[in-house]
């Protein structure tokens, strides 16, 4: 009887996969005889759309009945380069793999499974542990084994009934069920689980299996776990690597931008290996592989239509365009514009080899300027690039792209005072829009667009005492897709005026070559005496806010200054003018005063839509409708890899906590990592820290909230206040969970909204400043953070530490899912977060999985109470203070 | 005659020989100018001319000799030299290409030089004929573009603009240059442009091509529709705009860099203690020292530019790092086997590199910056005719500037802050400020500081009440667009009130002697009026509350100037004269300051009186003041805000035409025949061919 319902229940779960066109690339794993062999290397992966799709065939029970090819065959075949593993290979590998386990399983005692899992008997060990205080591992915890499914009593569990029945018919009938592939069958099967089982199983059927289940899933989902798949794939062995390589090189093929983060990030988690292994090393050569550029789409299956290749800047047509000049030097007369368009290709490419020549010429440059490959791969990789340059080079724009940005980062952190790297970002930054619009665009993004312009004076170097980290505003386009879609047209930045007079014109439906056309005729509108009379300051029209203001009373007497007899005089009291100024000055208290010392502090305030519609105006770009501004932090000199991970943190934990309906509030940016010694990164926008606030406006955090927000009673202050609690919770639960340390005011923003949000994960985990033993309470909590919450005895106060623990609760649920992904980055890692053997048992500690809800109440109570007391955070401050006048 | 063969003789290299052997062109020269045709004989004639080495002074002198008559008689001849000289810029051999434009430079110069007195048309006759001219002049323009454009020796683009300079040069009133309408006609604007967007072009000859186009642009401006006028307007490349830019900020930072030089030179050693013990009275010895030849042609150019064409000002604005070093010596690069050879000319052209040198000690700058430093050094001596000329342009320039929308966006941004180091003339109560200290700030704040620089520093006997006038011009427009944008600047207003009221103060003084040459109730009306726009708008453009009180403080603390303004203007308003009407309106402008005054004063005075205190510090005045605004009632005056925008016609025509004169006689001597003959040129084209 438990055939007939375990068959129905696999059956059921199936088939809405069927359907889901997500998963569609999921059916060529059910396996018939006729698609056993990959029909040749060169095929790929791409077998979806064989007939295999509408026969799904009852796959469990099919298994020991086909003769299945040995695993020796199949690593045969992963070994070579191209060669990807067909799913129905692995399909029936991994099978044949469950068949042993469960053989060797059935012999032993109920615990036999242990023992077949020999090769790996920490992990099994580690979610033993937990089981019992897990209610629902199986809907939330990564780690499903299948003792635990024979234990499993949770109705939320994936074949609740037929558990214990099935488990009674597998001892029976050991040969013919594979627990571990139902579980892998079913829908609750996600990224998570296959991250977690690529990890921790030692069997490269398993694992194969698993590796192409990744093709099921949808690209954003796997595209999370990013990091610690490449991280597995350079430093665990050789089986993991084979699994998960078909993957990556299909997500290559498809896409630039996965291209490229996978060639950053494998550089970026290779650099703790030796040197010497590094060159030879798996992560090494897939880099080089794709930076090689060898992962085009092939040519029949390209995806771009053909119509569309001619902007791409033809092989013979980059040598003449190398005749007018290095450095994006634009053509010269008005009749070579109609070359623009193809040329903002080519121009990036020319600049590249000038960057490389002149980077080559400059010791002092090169030494640094690569990411962190050795030099001789360093050499091998700019002979690669210069050949390339005159063909159509995929990645050559957007890699270029960043590495100026780089460049610029090192040059700047030359400079002594923070004036002269702000003037010299700006001009540095004005060049570089000489090379734009272009293919290029910012990673961080989450939509798809070409950055047209810098506004270069907008940009800011950022606070650091030895490095130069600095934010810049990028305009871009939207598009559909920046593979295909055209470049836009440059359009010149003296034209700001006359594109500014045209401004209203209905711009929309217009598509690119007609906007082209548009722009060449300029000239046309400076012909008119409209145009003209625009730029006259004395015709400037202003939105008037003050309605009173003695200013119109003027504008309709202008002649009276020679009739002063003949008309009724106006009076103003000296009094009003004056009152107006100060009331004035006081009704824009949000600006900050230009600080040279802190040039960062009056950007970051100004309210970001303001800044965008200031910039737009300013922009020739600006009456495009797909205009959007976008800003990032561009960093050089620091490893981001501890952000990263920080970030995968804390969107783990902001999706348990929504899911788990944990009212916490936190904001993760994106980081992107570059290498191990540069990155970008997202800004928060809206907001500035609290260092900069208390030091523009010399009150205590409570009095400016009140400034920003309004009296005690008012609802805008009662929200920002909300607001700061509930983020203020968030945030002392991943410090205190994540360790976090550094936490002076400078790393701790204010939004407009009230949020605080923590920034600079650069000392977490095993990790703190110097050592020098600051920092011990749990997290920071400052008596004036309390104030704005309302005080000790406040009912917010306490909301914020029922928040605490709703949040430790739900965190404590979801742990695995935060574990896995610190566990899977420690391998090969060299990074300080790591330092020590009890990194991972010390976080998995401090979520308290053996307390009681009350006990936790408790704890969270104490946490509190030290942090507010700690006299560690108040010295850590003063030292702050003292050492790097941080308020 | 015999001074030209003696001329020729001294020529020779040969000097030994005794008797003076004729050079073989010369010996073609004197055929030109025989009356027969020279091909007659000789059909290979012109052939061989242009493969001779020009005597260039020779030719020129022997036009110049002859006399009308004479001349004349050669005229089919001398047309058909000028016709050859045509035909041969189309070929291909260079050296006769070469010949050739120095014979044409020779031929404009020489007939020019012997008809000062003759009208347009007799020397269009002489040199090409009525009925060929257009269509001669047609071919040169033509030829003369198509070498400017090729990919031909870069000494003969050169040489082809040196021609075109001497071309326009040769009147000393461009507008009288009849020739140049075929100029008009036949354009090079083009051709002009593509040398200025070009990097390595720009480098060689960015700055003929740019005094060339400024010299264009200024024929006959304000009789006739001059092309370059209107192309120069609605040019929009943005590379050729920035490629103008650049040219001109070398140009002025080679200026100031030499100003410099010489300043320097001035103060250590010997020299200086001398001078400072000697006294005063050498300090004019020491003033002449430091003046640098002024260059008003890239001014001009400047000027034109920004006043023509509107795309300009985003150049003004562009930065680049400071050009101080005089010629950057610029690191070999050793080419790369990667590298192809030849793409990149070594250039010490900032828009060439993309990577900018790394200099922490090296300042970013742009054309404002370079200008407005350009505008210290010129504005610090006016006596001097060409000074007080390009001190004139400079504030003309900045008029334009401060009258842009655009142009007062960037000069107010927040975010474009800058050091610029104004040049300040040594004054015997005011030290020279130390340079470094000069905080970074939007510029409008350095233009201002400008503006009180000169007004402090001019009030001298021989009164420049024209550059007063722009001056204060100026301030007003930037306040105004402050007032219209309400942006809060942050700049001590105090040292332009105090300026300003000195400025008052000197004009009263001087009444008797300024009435006798100025309206100097204009000025005072303009200055008062800038007082009214900070009494009566002060809150839409101060910086602080505490400023505003600052400005009552400095007002009632200088009354006295008020005071007296108002007797001055009240007495002339009540006499009939031909200032009635100008003073009288300053009478009326007084009414809020002397309503100030009135207030205040008393107040001020019952304050000390009841407190005992004989003299009130500033924050005890102020105190008084802000207790005592809201009894005060102000007279709202109109039309504060406006003002006449600027328009170079009627009122600035004479000065473009006095000031492209000395332009066009400086040109003209620095095109000399030296470097219209450079022997580097023959040599570079005799190892070609």
């Amino acid at each position: 009887m438990g055939d007939v319902e375990l068959e129905q229940s696999v059956a059921q779960t199936e088939e809405p996969q069927q359907h889901t066109p997500s998963t569609a690339s999921s059916v060529s794993i059910s396996s018939s005889p006729s698609h056993s062999l990959p029909s040749s290397p060169s095929s790929g992966p791409y077998h979806h759309h064989q007939p295999t799709s509408s026969t799904p065939s009852p796959t469990h029970s099919d298994g020991p009945a086909i003769p299945s090819p040995s695993l020796g065959v199949i690593s045969e075949g992963v070994t070579e380069l191209t060669l990807v593993i067909d799913p129905e290979v692995a399909k029936k590998a991994c099978q044949e793999v469950l068949q042993k386990v469960k053989l060797l399983k059935g012999e032993g005692e109920g615990s036999g499974f242990e023992g077949g899992c020999g090769p790996d008997p920490t992990l099994a060990n580690g979610t033993v542990h937990n089981k019992p205080t897990d209610p629902v591992s199986v809907g939330g915890g990564g780690i499903i084994k299948p003792q635990k499914i024979h234990e499993e009593e949770d109705p939320e569990s994936l074949t609740p009934g037929s558990v214990k029945s099935a488990r009674r018919r597998q001892r029976h009938n050991p040969s013919k069920q594979s627990w571990l592939l139902r579980l892998f069958e079913s829908k609750l099967f996600d990224v998570s689980m296959a991250i977690s089982y690529l990890h921790n199983s030692k069997e490269p059927g398993v694992q194969a299996y698993i590796g192409n289940r990744l093709f099921s899933f949808r690209h954003e989902e796997v595209d999370f776990y990013l990091p610690q798949l490449l991280n597995m794939y350079i430093h665990m062995d050789e089986d993991v690597g084979d699994a998960i390589k078909p993957y990556v090189v299909h997500r290559c093929r498809q896409s630039i931008s996965f291209s490229l983060q996978c060639a950053w990030l494998l550089g970026a988690y290779s650099s703790d290996m030796h040197i010497s292994t590094q060159r030879h090393s798996r992560g090494t050569k897939l880099r080089k592989l794709i930076f090689s550029d060898e992962l085009k789409p092939a040519g029949l299956r390209a995806r771009r239509p053909p119509a569309l290749t001619p902007f791409c800047p033809l092989p013979n047509a980059t040598p003449a365009l190398h005749g007018h000049g290095v450095g994006g030097e634009h053509g010269l007369s008005p009749t070579k514009r109609t070359h623009q368009r193809s040329k903002s290709d080519a121009t990036v490419s020319i600049s590249l080899s000038s960057n490389l020549k002149r980077t080559a010429s400059n010791p002092k440059v090169e030494s640094s300027q690569d990411e962190d490959l050795s030099s001789s791969s360093e050499s091998l990789e700019c002979e690669n690039h210069d050949c390339k340059t005159g063909t159509p080079v995929r990645l050559t724009p957007q890699r270029d792209f960043i590495k100026s940005l780089m460049g610029i980062g090192k040059r700047l952190a030359t400079l002594p005072t923070k004036e002269q790297k702000t003037q010299r970002l700006i001009s540095e930054l004005s060049l570089l829009n000489h090379k734009l619009p272009a293919r290029v665009w910012l990673p961080t993004s989450a939509f798809d667009h070409h950055v047209v312009r810098v506004p270069h004076t907008q940009a800011v170097v950022l606070n650091s005492k030895d490095k130069a980290p600095y934010l810049i505003y990028v305009e871009v386009l939207e598009c559909e897709d920046f593979e295909t879609s055209s470049v836009p047209v440059r359009i010149s930045e003296t034209r700001i005026r006359s594109t500014r007079s045209v401004e209203n014109l209905p711009d929309c439906g217009i598509t690119a070559d007609q906007r082209a056309v548009s722009f060449s005729t300029v000239p046309n509108y400076d012909d008119d005496n409209e145009a003209w009379s625009v730029d006259d300051i004395g015709e400037l029209q202003l939105p008037e806010i003050h309605t009173n203001s003695c200013d119109n009373i003027s504008q309709f007497s202008v002649d009276s200054i020679t009739s002063l007899d003949s008309k009724e005089p106006i009076f103003i009291a000296a009094g009003d003018i004056r009152r107006r100024l100060s009331e004035q000055l006081a009704h824009t208290p949000t600006t900050f005063r230009r600080d040279p010392e802190d040039p960062s502090a009056m950007a970051l305030k100004e309210p970001w839509q303001e800044k965008v519609q200031r910039i737009r105006e300013g922009s020739p770009y600006g009456h495009i409708p797909t205009w959007r501004l976008l800003s990032v932090i561009v960093k050089c000199g620091d490893d981001l890899r501890q952000e990263l991970l920080a970030s995968q943190v804390l969107q783990q934990l902001q999706v348990i906590w929504e899911q788990e309906r944990v009212p916490i509030w936190i904001k993760p940016y994106k980081i992107l990592v570059i290498s191990s010694d540069s990155g970008m990164i997202e800004p928060i926008v809206n907001a500035v820290s609290i260092h900069q606030v208390k030091k523009q406006s010399q009150m205590p955090l409570l009095d400016y909230f009140l400034q920003e927000h309004g009296t005690h009673t008012t609802e805008a202050f009662l929200t920002a206040q909300r607001n700061f609690v509930q983020s203020c919770a968030g945030y002392c639960l991943i410090c205190y969970l994540l360790q976090v340390k550094d936490r002076h005011n400078g790393n701790i923003l204010l939004d407009a909204d009230g949020h605080i949000i923590h920034i600079d994960f650069g000392f977490i985990l095993s990790s703190s400043p110097r050592n020098l033993g600051f920092e011990t309470s749990a997290f920071k909590l400052t008596s004036e953070f309390v104030d704005v919450m309302g005080g000790l005895d406040g009912d917010m106060f306490n909301y914020y530490k029922m928040l605490m623990l709703q949040g430790l609760i739900a965190a404590r649920k979801h742990m695995d899912k935060v574990i896995q992904i610190v566990e899977i980055m420690q391998q090969g890692s060299q990074l300080p977060c790591f330092h020590g053997s009890s990194t991972i048992r010390s976080l998995k500690e401090r979520f308290h999985m053996s307390l009681t809800e009350e006990q936790l109440q408790v704890l969270v109570e104490q946490m509190v109470d030290g942090s507010m007391r700690s006299i560690t955070t108040k010295l850590y401050d003063g030292f702050q203070y003292l050492t790097n006048g941080i308020m | 005659m015999s001074q030209v063969e003696k001329k020729a003789g001294l020529l020779r290299r040969t000097s030994s020989s005794k008797k003076p052997l004729k050079e073989k062109v010369v010996l073609m020269y004197d055929e030109i100018f025989a009356k027969e045709d020279p091909a007659k004989n000789n059909p290979r004639f012109w052939d061989e001319l242009f493969l001779m080495k020009v005597n260039l002074e020779y030719l020129e002198t022997k036009l110049e000799c002859l006399d009308g008559d004479e001349l004349m008689k050669t005229k089919d001849n001398v047309n058909s030299l000028f016709h050859h000289c045509v035909q041969t810029l189309a070929e291909e051999h260079q050296i006769k290409v070469v010949n050739a434009l120095q014979t044409l430079c020779a031929l404009f110069r020489g007939v020019h030089q012997k008809n000062k007195s003759a009208s347009g048309f007799d020397i269009i006759n002489m040199l090409m004929g009525f009925d060929k001219a257009e269509h001669r002049m047609k071919d040169l323009m033509e030829s003369l573009d198509s070498l400017l454009c090729g990919e031909g020796s870069e000494s003969l683009k050169a040489l082809c603009l040196k021609l075109l300079l001497c071309l326009v040069t040769v009147t000393d009133n461009i507008s009288q240059n009849t020739i140049l309408e075929y100029v008009m006609i036949n354009s090079i604007f083009e051709a002009v442009l593509q040398i200025l967007s070009d990097v390595s072009s720009r480098g060689r000859h960015g700055y003929d091509a740019v005094v060339l186009l400024a010299l264009l642009v200024n024929y006959r401006k304000y009789e006739s529709v001059n092309p370059y006028i209107v192309k120069l307007s609605i040019l929009d490349d943005e590379p050729t705009l920035d490629g103008m830019g650049l040219v001109v900020g070398q140009a002025l930072t080679e200026y100031n860099r030499q100003y410099k030089d010489k300043e320097e030179e001035n103060q250590g050693g010997f020299f200086s203690t001398l001078t400072s013990m000697v006294g005063s009275m050498f300090i004019a010895d020491a003033e002449e020292k430091l003046s640098v030849q002024t260059n008003e042609a890239i001014l001009l150019a400047l000027y034109e530019a920004v006043h023509l064409n509107r795309n300009f000002i985003t150049v003004l604005a562009q930065s680049h790092p400071e050009i101080d070093i005089p010629t950057t010596p610029t690191t070999p690069v050793p080419t790369t086997p990667t590298t192809p050879l030849g793409t990149t000319p070594p250039s010490t052209d900032v828009m060439n590199s993309s990577e900018l040198p790394l200099d922490p000690n090296l300042q970013t700058s742009n054309l404002l910056i370079t200008f407005l430093k350009y505008s210290s050094i010129v504005m610090q001596d006016t006596k001097d005719e060409h000074r007080l000329n390009s001190a004139r342009l400079c504030l003309i320039i900045l008029t334009c500037i401060a009258e842009d929308q655009y142009a007062d966006a960037f000069l107010h941004d927040d975010n474009m802050n800058f050091r610029v180091n104004l040049h300040r003339m040594p004054m015997r109560h005011r030290k020279k400020a130390a340079e470094k200290n000069v905080p970074s700030r939007p510029l409008v704040c350095a233009v201002l500081d400008l503006m009180v620089e000169f007004v402090v520093t001019h009030m001298m006997k021989d009164f420049p009440m024209d550059l007063y006038m722009r001056c204060v011009q100026v301030i007003h427009k930037l306040i105004c667009y402050q007032k219209k944008c309400r942006i809060r600047l942050h700049y001590t207003w105090r040292e332009l009130w105090s300026a300003l009221i000195n400025l008052l103060k000197f004009l009263l003084s001087n009444e008797t002697v300024l009435l006798a040459k100025h309206n100097i109730f204009h000025l005072a009306l303009l200055v008062v009026n800038l007082f009214n726009m900070f009494i009566t708008y002060g809150d839409t453009f101060l910086p602080t509350s505490n400023s505003y009180d600052e400005l009552y403080y400095e007002i009632v603390r200088m009354h006295q100037v008020f005071d007296n303004l108002y007797c001055m203007v009240l007495r002339v308003s009540t006499n009939a004269g031909q200032w009635k009407e100008p003073a009288s309106k300053v009478t009326h402008s007084l009414v809020n300051v002397r309503a100030i005054i009135n207030h205040f004063n008393p107040k001020i005075e019952s304050y000390a009186a009841v407190n005992h205190i004989s003299q009130l510090s500033e924050d005890q005045v102020l105190e008084v003041v802000r207790s005592n605004y809201d009894t005060l009632t102000l007279k709202l005056q109109d039309g504060l805000d406006q003002y006449e925008r600027y328009s170079e016609q009627p009122k600035e025509a004479a000065f473009f035409k006095d000031l492209v004169r000395s332009i066009s006689l400086n040109v003209r001597k620095n095109v000399s025949l030296n470097t219209l003959s450079q022997d580097i040129l023959l040599k570079e084209f005799s190892t070609i061919s």
